[in-house]
């Protein structure tokens, strides 16, 4: 039971955010996951076109490695929350996890008058109120 | 649960198989060329007529060995379509289908060009030979396997569905090695031809729908 990492993907396909909680991947430069979060942004657009079934689907969701797994939340407003988790964790705690990161972020980014949206966050606010649930919920 | 279609692709990113049971929603068929012979007859572009010369040049060796010559298991030419094999169970269901608007060489693209960028993905972040293995939307789940020789087997289920890891390595130990692999017939890593033939697609089929996870 771990979480890895969190990133915030703005509704563009840029990295706004990202920051490790727990060691068990790989330390990359912030440029590579610039790289990453981008792919990550395009696949998302395509696997919602490649539902076999009638109806709209949505991007991925999950997306499982063998020791790891990202879950993804799209907002209405477009940007991504990507949390990177052990595989254990069940669904529903991280849904519930996601949705209060979510809350931290309108209450402590989007609200600070001096933050511009769609750039790179830098906020001790959040950075604080994520620690503090990342750390309460597990 | 339920499994929608599976396609196998060969180390060089071209799609050499595909076979689909309960899917709704089907890519329209592809352009001519944009797959390769022998990948599936239920999504090949309509037969050309007017330029048969072309055809005879590579089809001909083949079509001696067609399907509908016995017992021989050869490959299906895309030409073959009249023929109704005792093999294969169900044709495509008659149930109400829409199009997804992409061909089915685009969509082929498409799913290889996902699964190979969330593999190196996943490799980048893990910073180890790990394998990505699986993701979800709301509407369905994709499974890769991936075989030491490169080539990638991939499957769609419902996104309640559990790993069907196994399931894609039964198909690989089973038919595949038993009906591609071991038939001199198939040209492997060809570039050419994909490895449809009739006992295989039989035997997936079979495969698939013995399986618990089938409807």
């Amino acid at each position: 039971m771990a979480i890895f990492g969190l990133w915030v993907i703005n509704k563009a396909g840029g990295l706004v955010y990202q920051r490790t909680f727990a060691d068990g991947l790989a330390q990359l430069t912030s440029n590579e996951y610039l790289v990453l979060a981008g792919t990550l942004h395009g696949i998302h657009a395509i696997t919602s076109r490649l539902s076999p079934i009638p109806g709209q689907s949505s991007g991925a969701q999950v997306i499982e490695g063998e020791t790891f797994k990202m879950n993804v939340l799209l907002t209405l407003t477009g940007t991504k929350f990507i949390l990177l988790t052990s595989p254990a964790e069940t669904s529903s705690s991280i849904d519930a996890l996601l949705q209060k990161i979510y809350t931290a972020y309108s209450e402590k980014v989007m609200q600070n008058p001096f933050h511009t949206p769609e750039m790179p966050i830098r906020s001790e606010a959040f950075d604080v109120s994520l620690g503090a649930l990342v750390n309460t919920g597990h | 649960m339920t499994i929608y279609s599976l396609y196998i692709y060969d180390r060089h990113c071209a799609c050499v198989y595909y076979h689909d049971w309960h899917r709704t929603r089907r890519p329209k068929p592809a352009v001519e060329g944009g797959i390769l012979p022998a990948v599936s007859q239920a999504v090949f572009a309509p037969a050309v007529e007017s330029n048969p010369s072309t055809l005879s040049a590579y089809g001909s060796p083949r079509n001696t060995l067609s399907s509908a010559s016995g017992v021989v298991v050869a490959i299906n030419e895309m030409n073959s379509q009249s023929i109704a094999s005792p093999l294969l169970q169900a044709p495509p269901s008659p149930i109400a289908v829409s199009s997804t608007g992409l061909a089915f060489d685009e969509e082929v693209k498409l799913v290889y060009g996902v699964v190979i960028s969330l593999r190196n993905m996943i490799k980048k972040l893990s910073g180890r030979e790990e394998q990505f293995v699986n993701y979800r939307t709301s509407a369905y789940k994709l499974h890769l396997f991936e075989t030491l020789s490169g080539y990638k087997f991939i499957v769609l289920s419902d996104p309640g569905s559990d790993s069907l890891r196994f399931l894609l390595r039964q198909i690989y130990v089973g038919p595949f090695l038993e009906y591609v692999v071991r038939n001199p017939l198939v040209a492997m890593d060809s570039k050419e031809y994909g490895v449809d033939n009739e006992y295989f697609r039989a035997s997936v089929d079979r495969m698939v729908r013995g399986s618990q996870f089938f409807p």
